[in-house]
């Protein structure tokens, strides 16, 4: 993929595949590109040159929240539900669990701290078990205990055969990843440091 | 059909949540209302103002503060809207854009924003009508009603289109503002000597004002001026629908859904932690090259 805003390059021929059953990070630099890769993966944006396919059912956590502020946490399960075609959303209450914030279900989002908006936002990617998880900046404003979780979390997806995409500006925590690959200069390089055997 | 049905039930019910929620809307509908309305018929002489009216050809001589006071009407009702819509869609547009990309079928959100659109044109020009009533009896009551409830979703439109293209929240705002501005200022006869010209004809409030003046001062029914406001309404919901759909168009190919656990499925619920890791038969890969 290639991909310019007007003359600033900032995709120079990306090639990924991410296998099934992978936990996946990308890292670089602020301005690397990284969120512009994820909005090119997730069809927010369409590439200049290259194409995306996608196999299966996939789930995209953006990097900023986005959420409706006028409506509860509860109320956006059921809008997102109604999106994905679920017949309940047992699943996004579990995950919900695993996150943290199932007491905050009656609650209208403008009144949430920054961290549990985050934990919504990627609630909204995953309800649907997606096949494959993209996720930007997925831990900004988690507290240490929820992104021990998050990371737990990922792993049982990636243990039942779901592909997982973090990426972050970070290399913190890569030995929990199985691939973890750099983005510099707009190309995607292998980056072996720390990543588990 | 009980598929669209929900969709566009949840939908809409949500989107009326949203408006209900925009507490300076709803401010502005309780106050700006009856305090514009009402300050134009008591602050304005109330000299009878010499005019033809295009609609039916009559040549009338209303009381100044009464037709003032339609033309402010108009002026709050388009306003309001324009700014609802315009908030909700500048606002939420990226929201929208979310739940397309998840799968909601954008049709039932269109017809969602449609739905609340209609019904808060309804409720602020049933609002302005009665308030209108309390000052002086216009002819037609009902056609007051209607000429301000087309124009309100008129400007209503044109806020989804504003909220769509524009960038900065105060370029839809003053964009608003001073469309309501020289399109209603133009058309007062009062305020302005070329209230006859042909170039009236063409702003977008033209029908509604007609309409609306007819209602005041004739007994004659005017549908075509309500028709030629319903057709800038259209005109005005085609750029929205052209702005709504860019904001939320997706440029991966389109794919069969792939079907879901259904309901009561061992298979909803997360997997156990730490299970060995064997890959799903029905697990996918992305790629992108």
């Amino acid at each position: 993929m290639h991909h310019a805003y007007r003359r600033r390059v900032v995709l120079r021929g990306v090639d990924l595949r991410l296998r099934a059953g992978t936990l996946c990070g990308i890292v670089g630099e602020n301005g690397a590109g990284k969120s512009t890769l994820l909005k090119v993966l997730s069809g927010e944006l369409r590439p200049m040159r290259g194409t995306v396919r996608h196999s299966g059912r996939f789930g995209y956590c953006p990097q900023h929240v986005v959420l409706n502020d006028a409506l509860t946490v509860r109320q956006h399960l059921t809008f997102f539900q109604t999106a994905y075609r679920l017949a309940d959303v047992r699943y996004a209450e579990e995950v919900m669990e695993v996150l943290g914030f199932t007491g905050y279900a009656d609650e209208r989002t403008s009144v949430l701290s920054g961290g549990t908006r985050q934990k919504l936002n990627v609630t909204l990617a995953l309800m649907h078990d997606p096949q494959v998880l993209l996720l930007d900046e997925p831990y900004q404003g988690f507290d240490w205990d929820t992104y021990q979780r998050f990371w737990d979390l990922a792993a049982r997806l990636r243990d039942a055969g779901r592909s997982v995409l973090v990426v972050s500006h970070l290399a913190y925590d890569t030995e929990r990843l199985d691939e973890l690959w750099r983005l510099d200069g707009g190309l995607l390089r292998p980056d072996e440091a720390g990543v588990a055997a | 059909m009980r598929f669209h049905l929900t969709r566009f039930a949840v939908a809409t019910r949500f989107t009326l949540i949203e408006h209900g929620r925009n507490r300076f809307a709803m401010i502005l509908v309780g106050l700006f209302v009856p305090v514009w309305t009402t300050l134009a018929y008591l602050a304005m002489p109330d000299t009878p103002a010499r005019m033809r009216l295009h609609a039916t050809g009559e040549v009338l001589a209303p009381h100044g503060n009464e037709l003032t006071e339609i033309s402010g009407a108009l002026n709050a009702v388009t306003l309001i809207t324009g700014f609802m819509m315009f908030a909700a869609t500048f606002s939420g547009s990226g929201f929208d854009r979310r739940l397309a990309m998840a799968g909601y079928p954008r049709a039932h959100l269109v017809l969602a924003k449609v739905t609340a659109l209609a019904l808060v044109s309804a409720a602020v020009a049933a609002y302005a009508t009665a308030i209108t009533c309390l000052a002086w009896t216009p002819c037609q009551p009902l056609l007051l009603a209607a000429a301000l409830f087309c124009a309100g979703l008129t400007y209503g439109a044109l806020g989804v289109g504003f909220g769509s293209l524009l960038r900065r929240e105060v370029e839809g705002m003053f964009a608003i503002v001073m469309t309501s501005i020289i399109d209603l200022a133009l058309q007062n006869p009062i305020s302005s000597s070329g209230a006859d010209s042909p170039v009236m004809r063409y702003l977008p409030s033209y029908g509604a004002m007609q309409a609306s003046t007819a209602a005041g001062f004739s007994t004659s029914p005017v549908p075509g001026y309500l028709a030629i406001q319903l057709t800038w309404f259209a005109a005005a919901s085609l750029i929205a629908l052209v702005g709504f759909r860019r904001s939320t168009r997706s440029s991966l190919p389109l794919a069969a859904p792939t079907p879901l656990p259904g309901p009561g499925s061992d298979k909803v619920g997360l997997p156990a932690p730490r299970q060995a890791a064997t890959p799903s038969p029905a697990a996918s890969d992305t790629e992108a090259h």
